[in-house]
């Protein structure tokens, strides 16, 4: 029950970090993306279950309130969160350089997604796609440079919640 | 065999979600999907509100916390502007005492000490705004008639000559002012030591008179209560030059000096009233 509430929490945290304070505290619309770097570190140190149903959940959530194809995020935060905890016995997850590497893959992984899906969708049905842009590009490296730094959040978060969580 | 039953679960999970991923993306159109994104929407909509009525109270806080850095800083200096004022309270009473028995020894005539009565503005007519005023402080507040009436002028961040008490009643008195035409009072050119004489004409000049011809008197040179006044006390500003007429025939020249009272709007009023007065 404890777990489902820490989880629950996280959720509403990082939606509000996620969708209410990126608007706010964006420098020229690039905002990194955190729930990306929170499903990697689920999938890192909690396994396939936790990192995939909260992944669909945040992309659920996402999609909801974005105009992109519904779905879209649903599908690919699933997909990260399944093979990030696929990965987690294969790595030393608490080094800084393999966290970021990580990110960076789980990034070109979404933004593949992201194509392929768009690719197969006419644009005209929904908004066209950032990513090509270079503020996408900059998106990319914001997550990459704030991933040690959510990690390192989470992991003392983590630290203070042992034994209850 | 824990293990590979838990891969099993999390791949069982995994295919559900994909699944029901990819059926949002087929059936993004139909209202079934619609229904479930409505539903979510009105479920995390409320969270997304409360968060930002949070961001907007943290600004106010923000600014609070401001207000407050800004109050302590001025609250600083008034404790030390408050320090220097009993300081120099302390002086004044060391000095008073040692008056006191100097006057008695040499049998000389006190200097009255006045203190300032505040008082508000109830009523001014516009078709007499030059003229008179009426103000909230009467024989209660122990006023008399010929009283001097003060304005603080935040332009020149002083107390300027307004008027003098006309008529008092029990909670009310009427000012008659400096630029009221039937008011003269003794005026002198301020570091320039000439006496001369202040005659109001109902607008917000007055005419300075009595001014030697041969005094070096020019527009800018600022207009001050004269030693003479039986009512201000001495050096309280009254006005600015703005005009010198001169004319060769007659022994004296005339000015026009705009007043400072009339530089802001005015709502309150200061009245010197004599100590004496006050202990009645």
């Amino acid at each position: 029950m404890k777990k489902i509430i820490a989880y629950f929490l996280l959720y509403i945290i990082f939606c509000m970090l996620q969708f209410f304070f990126g608007k706010y505290l964006n420098i020229c619309g690039v905002f990194p993306n955190l729930i990306l770097i929170l499903v990697v570190y689920l999938g890192l140190t909690r396994g396939v279950v936790s990192a995939e149903i909260m992944g669909f959940l945040f992309g659920i959530t996402w999609d909801v309130f974005s105009t992109d194809v519904f779905g879209i995020r649903t599908v690919i935060f699933t997909i990260i969160g399944y093979f990030t905890g696929k990965i987690n016995k294969n790595f030393d997850k608490d080094r800084t350089l393999v966290q970021i590497v990580i990110v960076v893959l789980t990034n070109v992984v979404y933004w593949f997604i992201f194509s392929f899906i768009y690719w197969v969708i006419p644009a005209s049905e929904s908004s066209s796609p950032s990513f090509i842009t270079t503020k996408g590009m900059f998106k990319i490296l914001a997550t990459v440079i704030m991933a040690p730094i959510v990690f390192s959040i989470l992991d003392r978060l983590t630290l203070l919640s042992r034994g209850d969580t | 065999m824990h293990k590979t039953h838990k891969t099993r679960h999390g791949n069982l999970i995994f295919a559900v979600l994909l699944v029901f991923g990819l059926a949002l993306i087929i059936g993004r159109s139909s209202s079934y999907v619609n229904l479930i994104k409505n539903l979510i929407y009105y479920i995390a909509y409320p969270n997304i509100a409360t968060a930002n009525n949070i961001f907007r109270s943290t600004v106010h806080f923000a600014d609070n916390i401001k207000s407050m850095v800004f109050l302590y800083q001025e609250n600083l200096a008034y404790e030390q502007k408050n320090q220097e004022l009993e300081d120099k309270i302390r002086n004044y009473d060391i000095i008073s005492k040692e008056y006191e028995n100097l006057s008695k020894l040499l049998n000389l005539e006190k200097i009255k000490n006045t203190q300032s009565v505040f008082a508000r503005i109830i009523a001014r007519e516009p078709w007499e705004w030059y003229q008179w005023l009426i103000i909230d402080k009467g024989k209660n507040n122990n006023l008399k008639k010929e009283l001097p009436v003060l304005v603080f002028n935040k332009k020149e961040n002083t107390l300027c000559a307004m008027g003098k008490i006309l008529e008092v009643y029990k909670s009310s008195s009427k000012v008659v002012l400096i630029t009221n035409s039937i008011y003269e009072f003794p005026v002198e050119i301020k570091d320039k030591g000439i006496n001369c004489l202040s005659e109001g004409f109902n607008s917000n000049l007055v005419k300075i008179t009595y001014i030697p011809s041969d005094a070096d008197v020019k527009p800018g040179d600022e207009i001050v209560v004269s030693e003479l006044s039986s009512v201000f006390p001495k050096d309280v500003p009254v006005g600015v030059i703005k005009e010198v007429m001169e004319e060769s025939y007659v022994d004296f020249k005339t000015a026009t000096a705009e007043v400072y009272f009339e530089s802001n709007v005015i709502y309150d009023v200061v009245i010197l009233v004599p100590q004496e007065n006050m202990r009645k």
